[in-house]
């Protein structure tokens, strides 16, 4: 722009004069851009152009908006924070952002980049579902969804509640966010359902696995597990995708063979493989997949008290292998005192090694480079007495524990708290902890939050690390 | 009670108002009508009269409407159809009206004649992408809120789509355009210029309308033309060009492909027009390029081209199967020369000739290698296991090579420098890897360093030594410590007898000087012989060695080896010339006869000497029958020695020289018997060997198999030698003999180790 690059904006009758700089920040996408682009502001013979030079030939454009949150969004163009001045409800803002095509921006500005240690409680959103939530799963862009019963409830990054996603009301077992805007729901075969079996569509008892919308909620597409070229009802157990973005995993059960992993093409969506489970490896049973970038192998953990014995093993696609595996079969049948029982398990970032948890909640590791075996093979850490462990009430549910990693952090659930572990030794550094709500049942970060389920009044928090401090 | 109806019915008909009041379907209509407005006047290049802010608002206000009713979609009654109805009209008319203006523009494009018609295309697609840009502009809101929500295309996409079905799909464009790019590439081929930005800028609209627009509607068809143009043009190309030209003009090609991709097409179609070029000009070609005649792979190899070859290797590298075509011509080429070579009988005439004719075709085709064939792993070992395939092909390579060794460290070396040492030692070594009977090269080497260093012929200690060094780090302290062992002999020979003079200089007086060399027993490649009758001058001077020797070392023994010693006597002839006359100590006995007799027959000179027959021969032939060096005189004259010869002091000898070297008629190449010996040695000397191997074999592992033995025995052996499989089942049945091991006593195949 012409003027020194000044520019005038009239909104709603309140003068803003800023900069074309200011606005380039805004980017060619947004409306701000478009309005400033040259295509609009052709001299033209027949016309005067639009903005009529109103003193000192600063252009000056007319828009009619709410002047307060054009103060705000302008302010975030010019410093790239976001400051909400208490009287502005937020929802409002959001409204204009959008108007304006600077959600993105406001998103981005509206928390900092995760950090396990300055988590601050965002906000705590009550459930209205009844009975205990299955999974909640962080969405890249900062929502989120928990899976409850027979449905999924999806919340946008503004925690607002979008249409639930259900498939065929059968219950849910997993879902992950392949991206922001689709998700894949894992859920139980319905046998006493036989709706499908008598129109032909393929023995289709409802259930199985399904991609959705998870801006509108709209069934996308079905997975399907085949055996002898005929399409079988099956009951998805634990969901993951690889890094490349290539394929997605799903740990299944059937009704005959169908036990196993299957693998599809996330472009096209049709199954791509499937790894029959070999004698001694729950595979269909597995409550976590975990894709190894590093090992180009899926991580298979079949856990109490789903399955009887944990099975720990990493499954190498292209040899068609078991490539390592750990069991716990062998320690649990000796009585050895050693009661410890394998809860749930992670495997760190660096792909080297697993970490997993017991009931005492003592972190343990398996290292990947070494045979695995049955039995021994954990380094335990005893930093249980570490623990500020809350003494459960009679009559308190407690939950099993969880682990997650992010950013060389390790996570993990136990009863009313998170704990955050930082280092190379994974020392305790902070706990997140909310004073009701019950025990944690599932977390999960993403999209630079956490969020956490809670057990007993289906509420869930939703941890962020506020924007870094001024100086 | 009965006016609790009517309050409810009321409230509940004012809730429902305020919700129907925004979903006028007129003020739909009417919003769609100015937007429609706006986007003719883009088309029609007069936006200039609208005002971008007003546009966005009333878009905004008419998606509030339509992105309402997608998210309370799922309470769709009736009523809410007919909204929704008016509702997408927004999308529908935007559709419609991007529809028909693209129709008319396509009439125009169709118009444009000849060349013009890339042009106008190109002006066209400009035009409607600005457009595209200001309509998205103002149904930007509408492409973040509805559009998703509703699975519809975006407007950007659905411009893009609707010019491909519209302009790229249309009858009238489609032939002629593609028609058009080839034919316009096709002259490029054939030398034209033709506009590349014009052809860049049409490319990119395809790929611009997705990568299957590009590849169906253009990529494929080319890439089937530009098969047939290659398959025809390498067809007039093989008939009339020599295989290198042929490769040259290949190249130029796949380079100008490359480098079309990178003026005006996709990068994604450079793999797919190479592959074409690569396998319509070389791998259907491949094997009669290598094979042409007068100008293939071999010919090239024998004139050095290596610019021709590493354009070869390059280019078959890129296709199936081209390096393995060029390795196994290469191979067979090279293992038929090397067969040549080596059971040529005029090579094997000079030694010496014979290993530097293999170093020579070694750097030849090493340089070729590493300037042509970009060092490539599997080319050299082609190269190695070629030479080593034809090398073992003749039995004499150990003894050559070690004669090749023997002679540059005998005189050759003479004025080199040490790096030029290194340098011809290294290349004797890599000869001596290829070597299957290592230990036939090292009993020849034994001999000849022992000839070196007895003769005090060797040029430099140091080179010697870094002979044996490489020899050991190649196989072994085990295999050089002999080796090791005669150096050692030779220093502690040269102490020792400075220590004699030092202690016995008195004793001794002015007799001849005495230089003694002990060896020990075992270390040398020594015959035993018995010793010859030395003269009494000498004799003297012996036994007083003898006497310090075992007196400062006691529990020894001495044995003097008269066949191997050298001696330098000085001689008047008649007319009174003196000279020196360097001679091996039988001829200084045979001479010295002469100092009391003129003339001595043959029986007479043995007896009194007691020098063996055969070595008797040989010295007199060399001091009787070699011109110019014949001290003695033969009745009868001939070349040859017999029994009845006479022999007399030649005093009528002259020479330039003072110093006389009377050398010994020796063949350098061993002679026939002479090899018959050697071979047996190292036969004999390989028996423990394999005894040894099956005995540590057998011990580890108690029960084997006749095969599994021999396999393994080759397996420990190879380093030094491919011991025979009919040898070892020898070894075996002496072992079987000596109750090393037994058979098993149920399966005769089994042996079994006996502790």
């Amino acid at each position: 722009m012409a003027c020194g690059g000044r520019v005038r904006f009239n909104v709603g009758g309140q003068v803003f004069e800023t900069t074309t700089t200011t606005l380039a920040n805004a980017g060619r996408d947004s409306m701000l851009g478009a309005l400033l682009d040259s295509s609009w502001n052709l001299p033209s013979s027949s016309s005067p152009p639009p903005p009529p030079p109103q003193g000192g030939g600063v252009p000056e454009y007319f828009i009619d908006r709410n002047p307060s949150c054009f103060a705000v969004l302008l302010d975030l163009l010019r410093t790239g924070s976001l400051h909400v001045p208490p009287h502005l409800p937020e929802k409002l803002l959001y409204r204009e952002a959008l108007y304006y095509g600077l959600l993105d921006h406001v998103r981005a500005a509206r928390w900092g980049a995760f950090d396990g240690d300055r988590l601050r409680l965002a906000a705590s959103v009550p459930g209205r579902a009844p009975g205990d939530g299955t999974a909640i799963r962080a969405a890249p862009d900062g929502g989120c969804c928990v899976a409850h019963g027979g449905a999924v409830h999806v919340y946008n990054w503004m925690l607002d509640e979008r249409r639930p996603v259900s498939l065929d009301h059968s219950q849910v077992n997993d879902a992950a966010y392949l991206d922001a805007s689709t998700l894949l729901v894992a859920a139980r075969e319905r046998r006493h359902h036989h709706r499908g079996g008598a129109d032909g569509d393929g023995g289709d008892g409802g259930g199985g696995m399904a991609a959705f919308s998870a801006v509108s909620g709209e069934l996308l597409h079905r997975f399907r597990v085949a055996h002898a070229k005929q399409a079988k009802p099956f009951t998805a157990g634990a969901l993951a995708f690889d890094g490349g973005g290539a394929s997605v995993f799903a740990s299944c059960k059937g009704r005959l063979n169908e036990h196993g992993v299957g693998v599809w093409d996330r472009a096209t969506g049709e199954q791509a493989d499937f790894f029959y489970e070999p004698p001694g490896c729950a595979l269909g049973d597995a409550d976590k997949l975990q894709w190894l970038d590093g090992a180009s192998a899926l991580m298979v953990a079949s856990l109490f008290p789903r399955s009887d014995n944990c099975f720990i093993g990493l499954l190498d696609f292209r040899a068609k292998a078991v490539a390592w595996s750990w069991s716990d079969a062998t320690a649990a049948a000796s009585a050895l005192g050693d009661d410890k029982r394998v809860l749930h398990a992670v495997a760190m970032e660096d792909g080297r090694s697993v970490c997993v948890i017991n009931q005492y909640d003592d972190l343990g590791f398996l290292d990947l480079r070494k045979g695995g075996g049955t039995g021994g093979g954990v380094r335990w850490c005893s930093r249980s007495k570490l623990m500020s462990r809350k003494v459960l009430l009679p009559g308190e549910e407690s939950c099993y524990p969880r682990l997650a990693t992010h950013g060389g952090q390790l996570f993990s659930s136990m009863n009313d708290s998170v704990s955050v572990f930082s280092g190379p030794e994974f020392v305790l550094t902070s706990t997140l902890r909310r004073s009701h709500g019950g025990a944690i049942c599932d977390f999960s970060i993403g999209g630079d939050r956490l969020f956490a389920l809670h057990n007993e009044e289906n509420v869930f928090d939703v941890w962020e690390t506020p924007p870094p401090p001024i100086i | 009670m009965s006016g609790g109806g009517p309050p409810r019915k009321r409230n509940f008909k004012i809730e429902a108002f305020k919700h129907r009041v925004e979903l006028d379907p007129k003020y739909a209509e009417r919003t769609w009508k100015v937007l429609e407005h706006a986007i003719h006047e883009i088309y029609n290049h007069n936006a200039s009269g609208l005002s971008f802010e007003e546009l966005y608002r009333s878009h905004y206000v008419l998606n509030l409407l339509l992105h309402k009713l997608v998210k309370e979609g799922f309470l769709l009654s009736a009523y809410n159809m007919v909204l929704h109805k008016y509702g997408e009209k927004l999308y529908d008319g935007l559709q419609n009206t991007m529809t028909w203006r693209l129709k008319e523009i396509s009439k125009s494009i169709e118009a444009a004649q000849g060349g013009l018609f890339l042009e106008e295309l190109n002006a066209k697609w400009m035009d409607h992408n600005k457009a595209l840009q200001m309509i998205r502009d103002i149904l930007m809101y509408m492409d973040r809120t509805y559009v998703p929500t509703s699975h519809r295309t975006p407007v950007h996409e659905l411009g893009l789509n609707l010019w491909r079905d519209h302009i790229i799909h249309s009858p009238m464009i489609h032939s002629r355009l593609l028609d058009t790019l080839l034919d316009l590439i096709h002259r490029e081929r054939m030398g034209e210029v033709i506009n590349r930005g014009l052809m860049r800028s049409i490319t990119k609209m395809l790929m611009d309308l997705g990568p299957a627009v590009y590849q169906d509607d253009f990529e494929k068809p080319f890439l089937e033309v530009s098969a047939s143009f290659y398959s025809g043009e390498s067809q007039g190309y093989i008939e009339c060009c020599d295989c290198g030209n042929y490769l040259k003009k290949a190249e130029r090609r796949l380079n100008e492909e490359m480098e079309r991709v990178s003026h005006y097409l996709d990068a994604g179609s450079e793999a797919k027009i190479t592959s074409v070029v690569e396998k319509e000009m070389i791998a259907n070609h491949m094997h009669r390029l290598v094979h042409m005649e007068n100008s293939g792979l071999v010919n090239m190899l024998i004139d050095d081209k290596y610019e021709d070859l590493g354009r070869m290797y390059a280019l078959f590298r890129r296709v199936p199967d081209g390096l393995s075509t060029l390795r196994d011509v290469m191979t067979s080429y090279l293992r038929e020369t090397g067969k040549q070579l080596v059971t040529d009988p005029e090579r094997l005439k000079d030694p010496v000739e014979f290993v530097q004719c293999l170093l020579n075709e070694k750097d030849k085709h090493d340089k070729i290698i590493s300037v042509a064939f970009g060092n490539d792993k599997t080319f050299q070992n082609a190269l190695n296991s070629s030479f080593e395939y034809f090398i073992n092909l003749n039995n004499r390579s150990p003894e050559f090579i070690s004669l090749y060794v023997d002679d540059k460290l005998r005189k050759g070396l003479k004025g080199a420098t040490e790096e030029d040492v290194e340098v011809i030692l290294d290349k004797v070594m890599m000869l001596f890897r290829y070597l299957q009977e290592k230990d036939v090269f090292e009993k020849y080497y034994k001999q000849h360093l022992a000839k070196r260093l007895l003769s005090g012929k060797t040029v430099s200690d140091d080179a010697e030594r870094s002979m044996i060094v490489k020899l050991k780090t190649e196989c072994g302290y085990q295999f050089t410590s002999k080796l090791e062992g005669m150096f050692t002999d030779m220093k502690t020979s040269q102490d020792t007898m400075q220590d004699f003079y030092a202690k016995k200089a008195d004793e001794l007086g002015d007799g001849p000087t005495l230089d003694v060399h002990i060896l020990t027993t075992g270390s040398w490649p020594t015959q035993p012989s018995p010793p010859c009758n030395l003269p009494p001058e000498i004799l003297t001077v012996c036994e007083k060695f003898r006497a310090y020797y075992l007196g400062t070392h006691s529990g020894r023994r001495l044995t003097w080896q008269t066949n191997m010693g050298t001696a330098d006597i000085k001689a008047t002839f008649g007319k009174g010339q003196k000279h020196e006359l360097n001679v091996s100590t039988y001829q200084m006995c045979v001479l010295m006869l002469f100092n009391s007799a003129d003339g001595l027959t043959y029986k007479e000179i043995e007896q009194a000497t007691e020098i063996p027959a055969s070595d008797l021969k040989r010295c007199l032939q060399s001091l009787a029958c070699v011109k110019g060096k014949n001290v003695l005189r033969k009745e009868p004259m001939s070349k040859d020695i017999s029994e009845d010869d006479t022999f007399y002091f030649n005093d009528k000898f002259t020479s330039k020289l003072v110093k006389v070297k009377i050398g010994t008629v020796v063949a350098q190449k061993e002679s026939e018997p002479e090899k018959q010996e050697t071979r047996q040695r190292v036969e004999e000397d390989r028996k423990p060997q394999i005894e040894a191997a099956i005995v540590r074999i057998m011990k580890s592992r108690r029960v084997l198999d006749h095969n599994s033995i021999v396999s393994e025995v080759t397996k420990q052996l190879q380093a030094r030698f491919l011991p025979n499989p009919v040898v070892i089942k020898k070894r075996i049945e002496s072992l079987i003999e000596r109750e090393f091991l037994e058979r098993d006593k149920v399966d005769r195949k089994l042996y079994r180790y006996l502790a």
